[in-house]
């Protein structure tokens, strides 16, 4: 046997709780005997549950048509002999031809119905993938690589590696990883299809070859496992509400004895002279809105217990401090107004903020501002860098 | 109604991208064989597309279709050959293999039907039936789901040769 044979291609579960039955991974049966157990499983829950039976395909990446037929078969004849009872088939909108197939079954019984499930991952997401943080991240990207560019080699980052930026944005990381480093390839994934159309764009207007960019759910990536030498994750892992699933997803594509590389702030501890006490009043303030929205941006300092738990060795983490002396102080500026935009506007509405906390909330980003471009003034907004191993 | 464009110069020319030969005996030596080489070459011909990964993973899936068709038929000795070329948005499969006569006419009926319009209600209904799918079903499929167009031509020898052609890279879902 080779070890192809032994590795478990497919799993099936039913948790109860939730009255859900899930099947993910390679499907590809030659007789139908080999699912055996998963459709007595499947059999199971449907004499069980009341209501509403979920179907959860959302990791399944390739089933063929035998198996196909043979779990729709029982889903259909359920639906026939029980008609109480209803059916929700969640799919991904990743995996290309699930929506598809399954969504016939739809047209066939009228009591079963399509979900694709990721329209919604996490509470921020409405924030994070629309256009507004586009300016921020490009501008922060110009500011952070300064810093990283020294950093990165310390961290597994060399020529020739095969790489992937997970949650890359609008790709300009990927980029400018590509002209200082030449890896021998880049694989970018994002689940925002308008900022990658936008980082396609800029590779053909550039002529920019070897990155890859693909829309994808980084805590359920179609990418095979142990391929990459070093994975990134930036500015990422603290927008998710479970960090912890979307640094396993790491770990799985991570080579063994490869790297993986996270960037994460603390949002409290931007600061800046003078007028330092508005400024921390205000950046203490971001932390809880967000936590409100259940993102944590006061990761940063946790990302060494985050990489331990999930199995990482050989733990490298430092720190380094955007401040308004990399370059034009304006940019720093820039920064600032951005985050004021959105966090001072949407954010703080969407929560129901008071106008009178609003205005003393903006006046400390502006207070960060008068800062940053003092001709006495400092101002500064640290980021916490840190990598593990994958165990060989 | 769509205007329907002829090519002037006949067929366009599809590229050639990666071809794989094997004894056949070899091929149905293992189940797992189909889902190894449509995968292997999923991944080989998605790179240069516009998002590799979902790219691969629906071509291989389409693919793995075909070949376990390929797996099933009745052959004779000689080699299964796999080709794959390009044109613009849409990938082209030849897939070559030894065949009795009888299978022969299977595909050429199972092909032209797969292309009719009632191709979509004959799927669907194949879904809601109780035979597992049959090795035309699955072909219709390819139609039905992934817009494939297919063929079948005469190849050297007893083979035939089933001819796909997948416009994955414009599909949307
Ligand atoms: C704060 S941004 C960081 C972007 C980039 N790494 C940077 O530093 O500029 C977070 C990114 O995560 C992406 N994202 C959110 N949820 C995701 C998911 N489930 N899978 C993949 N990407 C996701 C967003 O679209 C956004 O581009």
């Amino acid at each position: 046997m080779s070890p192809y044979d032994l590795l478990p291609r497919f799993k099936a579960q039913y948790d109860a709780n939730n009255q859900e039955f899930s099947i993910s991974g390679v499907v590809r049966p030659q007789a139908i005997d080999e699912l055996g157990p998963s459709i007595a499983l499947l059999r199971g829950a449907i004499d069980r549950v009341r209501g509403v039976l979920y179907v959860n395909v959302r990791r399944l990446t390739q089933m063929n048509n035998a198996a196909f037929h043979a779990f729709s078969r029982i889903i259909i004849d359920a639906c026939r002999a029980r008609p109480d009872l209803k059916f929700v088939v969640i799919t991904s909108s990743v995996v290309g031809w699930t929506s598809r197939k399954f969504g016939r079954l739809s047209g066939i019984e009228p009591n079963i119905t399509i979900e694709e499930y990721d329209s919604e991952f996490y509470p921020g997401q409405g924030f994070l993938e629309e256009g507004g943080f586009v300016p921020i991240l490009r501008s922060q990207t110009k500011m952070t690589w300064r810093h990283e560019r020294a950093i990165l080699p310390r961290h597994g980052m060399r020529q020739g590696i095969v790489m992937a930026d997970i949650c890359c944005g609008i790709g300009d990381f990927a980029v400018l990883v590509q002209k200082e480093f030449q890896p021998a390839r880049i694989v970018a994934l994002d689940h925002s299809k308008s900022s990658l159309d936008y980082a396609r764009q800029v590779m053909r207007e550039f002529d920019i070859r070897g990155i890859e960019y693909t829309y994808g759910d980084a805590s359920e990536m179609l990418l095979d496992e142990a391929q990459f030498d070093l994975v990134t994750c930036r500015h990422s892992l603290q927008i998710f509400n479970r960090p912890e699933l979307i640094l396993k997803e790491l770990y799985r594509v991570c080579k063994p004895g490869g790297r993986v590389y996270i960037t994460n702030e603390k949002n409290s501890h931007c600061l800046g002279e003078p007028r330092a006490e508005s400024i921390r009043w205000t950046y203490n303030e971001v932390a809880k809105l967000f936590g409100h929205f259940e993102m944590d941006v006061e990761l940063g300092p946790k990302s060494r217990r985050y990489l331990m738990e999930a199995g990482f060795e050989d733990i490298r983490v430092e720190t380094f401090m955007v401040t308004n002396l990399d370059g034009d102080p304006q940019d720093f500026a820039d920064i600032i107004a951005a985050w004021a935009d959105v966090y001072a506007g949407e954010m703080a509405t969407r929560r129901g903020d008071g106008p009178e906390f609003v205005a003393r909330f903006r006046q400390g980003f502006q207070d960060h501002i008068f800062a940053a471009l003092h001709p006495k003034g400092y101002a500064g907004w640290p980021i916490w860098v840190a990598s593990g191993r994958r165990p060989q | 109604m769509e205007p329907v464009h002829h090519e002037l110069a006949g067929e366009p020319t599809f590229a050639p991208m990666i071809q794989i030969e094997m004894e056949i005996k070899t091929f149905v030596s293992a189940w797992r064989h189909c889902d190894y080489v449509s995968t292997y070459m999923a991944r080989m011909i998605s790179q240069n597309r516009s998002d590799s990964v979902r790219h691969s993973n629906l071509f291989s899936s389409a693919f793995n279709e075909l070949l376990e068709v390929a797996f099933r038929s009745r052959h004779g000795d000689g080699e299964l050959a796999c080709r794959v070329s390009r044109h613009g948005a849409t990938d082209r499969i030849e897939l070559t293999f030894p065949c009795v006569p009888e299978e022969r006419q299977f595909y050429e009926e199972a092909m032209s039907q797969a292309t009719g319009t009632e191709a979509r209600e004959r799927y669907l209904n194949s879904v809601s039936g109780d035979l597992a799918p049959s090795r035309e079903i699955v072909l219709l499929e390819l139609a039905v789901d992934y817009n494939a167009i297919l063929r079948v031509e005469e190849a050297d020898g007893n083979a035939i040769r089933l001819v796909v052609d997948l416009p994955l890279e414009g599909l949307r879902h």
